[in-house]
């Protein structure tokens, strides 16, 4: 019966995931194309996608959804909530019988934002923690270059990646030639269920230099419950203009472990090559872990180290087919992981007309 | 062994951009569409480019295409998201929806 139950659930999670596929292509096509005019109609974007992955021999499908609704009052304030639904299902032996598992729903943020001016956008409700590069900004599926997290990723996002307090972000100043960008929060602790926060003080500086495309920046955050501890990041990011590459790196450190990634990813989207060639993005990843004070805190024990490489096809720009093999080492054991599957990202907008 | 594959990696990153910076930029990363051509640009469209350029691809591939209807709720959002300045905001608008 559970067996059965579990079946459905998978099966209607793919049609809903096909459904929104199919409704955002329906909804592209019928756009007017006299409305060339910015409209502020509400919206759910997002992405979805499907991973086989295999991890030590240990196969796991992974189907996912992650709308996100936008609804905008005037052009002020803006209601934003993401969601996130995915699947883990494995067999029931890790290698052998059916497949069993369960899909997990987890309301990643829920945020009013007020967009007073440059300087200070205040953001109040459930909102993600600004820390480094990764969970703010890289984390959603269709986004990622590579689909598993670093091992770095749970430095600064603890308990749940998601602070529930007033955030306060802008930019500081901004000429031709750079821009510096701050946020600065406080996180209550909640134990609600979808509300789930630890108390943490937090904010992140960076510096984006736009004729170059290089960005430097620096996290910082005081856990502020049980073991009182601080976590900092420091983070490059650089997608020169001449070149098709994206390069972004990052070092992470906290009482419990602190460790590096590197990531350079590789667009082949030149006129001279065959068209085939012109949607590969080919994709590598170094990352190191040195755990401190016996680890934890979804930091591994042990020194870690891992590569992976990948191959991304972009059948479009929102359609991508995805393939990557990684190496995990470490003095318990090494592992390779598997990654197969597609991801897609949709725009569907829940109002009709709305020009500005 | 290891030490091998972590040599490779890091020649991974100046091999890549030594690769690039060898090709010819151009391509099809651009304004997007909005499922129509507009015949008149408004002054700042280069500025609005440069902004759309370099600011999406901080994060992810540049969609090449908007349904018109939440061009502003989506720039709105990336507002919030990238801590883009009015400034942005304004030429963002002007090159997406001119």
């Amino acid at each position: 019966m559970l067996l059965l139950r579990q079946t459905v659930k998978y099966q209607y999670l793919s049609i809903v995931l096909l459904g929104l596929m199919a409704s955002g292509r329906l909804t592209s096509q019928n756009a007017s194309d006299s409305e060339l005019t910015a409209g502020h109609v509400p919206m759910i974007s997002g992405g979805a996608g499907y991973i086989y992955n295999v991890n030590g021999g240990v196969p796991t499908l992974e189907p996912q959804i992650n709308p996100v609704l936008v609804f905008p009052f005037g052009q002020h304030v803006l209601l934003e909530s993401r969601t996130d639904f995915t699947g883990f299902f494995q067999r029931e032996n890790q290698t052998s019988g059916p497949y069993k598992g369960k899909v997990f729903k987890t309301v990643e943020y829920a945020q009013l934002d007020w967009l007073a001016n440059t300087h200070v956008m205040a953001v109040a409700g459930k909102y993600l923690l600004p820390f480094g590069l990764y969970n703010e900004r890289l984390e959603p599926i269709w986004i990622r270059n590579l689909q598993d997290s670093p091992l770095t990723a749970t430095i600064g996002t603890r308990t749940s990646g998601a602070g529930d307090g007033l955030m306060l972000r802008g930019v500081v100043t901004q000429t031709a030639n750079l821009t510096t960008q701050y946020s600065a929060y406080f996180s209550a602790r909640s134990g609600i269920k979808q509300l789930e926060s630890a108390r943490t003080a937090g904010g992140d500086l960076s510096v984006f230099f736009p004729r170059p495309r290089f960005e430097i920046g620096a996290s910082w955050q005081r856990f502020l419950q049980g073991h009182r501890v601080n976590n900092s990041a420091t983070y490059v990011s650089w997608q020169p203009a001449a070149a098709k590459v994206d390069i972004k790196a990052e070092y992470d450190y906290s009482y419990y472990g602190h460790g590096y990634w590197l990531e350079s990813a590789y667009r082949l989207d030149y006129p001279s090559l065959p068209k085939l060639f012109r949607k590969v993005q080919a994709v590598g990843r170094i990352q190191e872990l040195f755990p401190l004070n016996g680890g934890g805190n979804g930091l591994p024990p042990i020194r870690t180290e891992r590569v992976d490489f990948g191959v991304n096809y972009y059948l479009r720009d929102d359609l991508r087919l995805l393939s990557s093999y990684g190496r995990s080492l470490s003095s318990a054991q090494n592992a390779n992981v598997w990654n197969l599957g597609f991801t897609y990202r949709f725009m569907i907008p829940l109002w009709f007309g709305g020009k500005r | 062994m290891k030490l091998r594959v972590v040599h490779a990696c890091l020649l991974l990153v100046p091999l890549s951009v030594f690769i690039g910076f060898a090709q010819k930029p151009g391509g099809t990363a651009g304004k997007p569409q909005q499922r129509a051509t507009s015949s008149s640009r408004a002054p700042s469209t280069d500025e609005g480019g440069l902004v759309f350029k370099a600011n999406c691809s901080r994060c992810h591939a540049a969609p090449m295409s908007f349904t018109p209807r939440t061009t502003g709720t989506v720039i709105m959002h990336m507002r919030v998201r990238a801590t883009l300045s009015q400034q942005d905001e304004q030429a963002l608008l002007t090159f997406i929806a001119p």
